[in-house]
């Protein structure tokens, strides 16, 4: 009698997880997906390219109040307007509710469950291609912006407030897609919730007084950053004042908490939940 | 993984690459200006100053001698300031503008009273040691041991009522002056003593303030009124006032907010009541004039609970008039002569 011969091992979750990365990829950095991305992402490139172009001509780009802004203030006023408060929710939305939800759509989830790996080792793969993709599109526009606008004499100055800039909105990034990666794997309409607790709850909760703000990510994300919020008025630096903001270790561990919490309930539900692909 | 993609992801890692390793290699010939961590509670330097503090001051002056405002104050006040800088380095060996990157200012608690303590200035900068000491020296300072610091003390010989002053190095690059009493103190918290890291209440404060400027003060209002900086008569229409914060950002203009903490929400209710009848009054004494109803105007004042504020912008063009108005106007030419009727 002959042994039959010996199965090739199942490979790990990890060795799963880093296939399905290496393939979503290149699928994910070529998708139409990705012209959005750069829109998104270049738009602050370009305004930041203007004011360089407007200030060598020796007109002051911004006035608030009469008052002209240097390169360093005009870049946290980026940071935030731009980075903060729209590109970082809107690509963690777009993105991490789309890391089953595409699939599912595209009718491909079939060939992907069907392979020998366990079905959350997708959703990590996917998760860190997201990552990936998504950091190497906004953190280099970021530092285009920060060397258009910032004088290179105040580099020396500024370039912690740099440092943590880029350090913070790679872990917004990570926040908001592990949460959305969790409610595009266990909602129906993903995409919807997740632009409803984006422009609706986390706007609203953040300026109600009380504990609401607890609830979004913004607030934990927003408390790291080293730049005064932009002074639309007098009563932002009121805001600026008056916030209570928690300490930077309770805000990294709350979003160290988010990403590795809401990835486990979504690999969780991966794994749980039947996918029935419509007719 | 495709070579397209490849590329991209070795563009994208360059650019990053390149701008923090620049940036890094600035910030490193720099001397890393600005190296807090993340959600810092303020300067470093609290951790030399004794727990009792009822005052506490910093101000950023590399930000400020680098702010539009200080480049337009220089110009309209050339002599006088360099005058002033220039005695002071004369005196000192420091040159603000150029040595200096932050100060602290103390004022400790006299023990058993509201009253102020003896004052103390943390400086961090470069500072030339061995020409500070020979300065000190050279103007009958005498230098000591105290618990193993090195100690320069100094005392007018012919005022007896005139404060002992002191200065010490705590550690390179931080220079501590003020009353002897006050230094000794900070070499005290140096070698163990509680420190005003310690007290949570002034932390919470100094925290807040420090996210909103480029300059500001904490202080406990009982410490400022007790040396007659308030009018007795206001002190005495004004609610319960625990603490007061002071911040202000120096730029272009600048922009400022004044916090006060009062003892309970009444307090707060009555204090909010106060400052929106001051702010009427001083709406409609300004009201004929244009150079200042913009800065009145940008008053606002809010607060919730405890707390009440007032927040102000002022714009450079505002301080531009109000140089103006400053500055010493010409006499009148005098009266010209009777004419002499001829006889």
């Amino acid at each position: 009698m002959t042994a039959r011969p010996s199965l090739p091992a199942l490979p790990t979750f990890v060795t799963g997880a880093v296939r399905v990365f290496s393939l979503s990829l290149s699928e994910m950095l070529w998708s139409r997906r990705t012209v959005f991305l750069l829109l998104v992402t270049g738009a602050p490139v370009f305004l930041a390219v203007v004011a360089r172009i407007v200030q060598s001509s020796g007109i002051v780009p911004l006035r608030v109040n009469g008052v002209a802004v240097d390169g360093a203030s005009v870049f946290g006023m980026m940071i935030w307007v731009f980075f903060l408060r729209f590109i970082i929710p809107v690509l963690g939305v777009f993105y991490g509710t789309a890391l089953m939800a595409d699939e599912i759509e595209d009718r491909t989830i079939t060939y992907l469950f069907t392979r020998p790996i366990r079905r959350g080792a997708v959703l990590v793969g996917k998760y860190l291609a997201y990552l990936v993709c998504t950091s190497l599109v906004v953190l280099p526009s970021v530092v285009l912006v920060y060397f258009l606008l910032v004088p290179f004499s105040q580099v020396a100055r500024t370039f912690t407030s740099f440092a943590i800039d880029l350090g913070l909105l790679a872990l917004g990034l990570a926040a908001y897609g592990a949460l959305f990666a969790l409610v595009g794997a266990a909602l129906k309409r993903p995409l919807v919730s997740g632009l409803v607790f984006v422009f609706g709850w986390e706007q609203v909760a953040l300026l109600v007084p009380g504990y609401f703000r607890r609830f979004t990510v913004a607030h934990y994300v927003q408390a790291l950053v080293p730049h005064a919020m932009p002074s639309d008025g007098v009563a932002s630096l009121l805001q600026s004042v008056l916030t209570d903001n928690p300490p930077a270790l309770v805000c990294l561990l709350v979003l160290a908490g988010i990403v590795g919490v809401t990835l486990w309930l979504a690999v969780s539900a991966v794994e749980s939940r039947e996918y029935v692909l419509d007719q | 993984m495709t070579k397209r993609t490849r590329l991209f992801l070795m563009a994208s890692g360059g650019i990053l690459v390149v701008g923090l390793g620049t940036g890094l290699v600035a910030a490193y010939v720099g001397g890393f200006q600005n190296l807090t961590l993340i959600g810092s509670s303020g300067p470093g330097e609290l951790a030399y100053i004794p727990s009792d503090a009822r005052v506490v001051a910093y101000a950023n002056v590399r930000e400020i001698i680098d702010s539009e405002l200080h480049q337009k104050l220089k110009t309209l006040h050339q002599s006088r300031s360099d005058d002033g800088l220039a005695r002071f380095e004369a005196e000192t060996g420091v040159d603000v503008t150029r040595d200096v990157d932050y100060v602290v200012a103390v004022m400790g608690g006299a023990a058993g009273t509201p009253n102020q303590g003896p004052p103390l200035v943390l400086a961090r900068g470069r500072f030339d040691e061995v020409r500070v000491e020979g300065l000190v020296r050279g103007k009958g300072g005498t230098v000591e041991d105290y618990k193993g610091q090195r100690l320069f003390t100094y005392k007018e010989a012919d005022n007896q009522e005139a404060v002992p002053v002191a200065m010490t190095f705590l550690e390179p690059g931080l220079i501590a002056m003020g009353a002897d009493s006050a230094v000794r103190g900070t070499i005290d918290v140096r070698t163990g003593a509680a420190n005003a890291t310690q007290n949570e209440e002034l932390m919470r404060l100094v925290k807040d303030a420090n996210d909103g400027g480029n300059a500001w003060v904490v202080a406990r209002f009982d410490a400022l009124a007790s040396n007659g900086q308030v009018p007795s008569d206001m002190l005495a229409r004004l609610p319960a006032i625990n603490w007061v914060t002071i911040t202000s950002h120096v730029n272009g203009g600048i922009r400022a907010a004044v916090r006060a903490e009062t003892r309970d929400e009444s307090a707060a209710k009555n204090l909010r009541e106060v400052l929106q009848g001051m702010l009427a009054l001083a709406r409609l004494q300004t009201g004929q004039r244009a150079e200042l109803t913009g800065i009145v105007n940008s008053i606002e004042l809010g607060g919730e609970g405890k707390n009440v504020s007032l927040a102000l912008s002022v714009p450079i063009e505002a301080i531009d008039l109000l140089a103006g108005l400053a500055a010493p106007r010409p006499a009148p030419d005098a009266p010209a002569a009777e004419p002499t009727p001829a006889p």
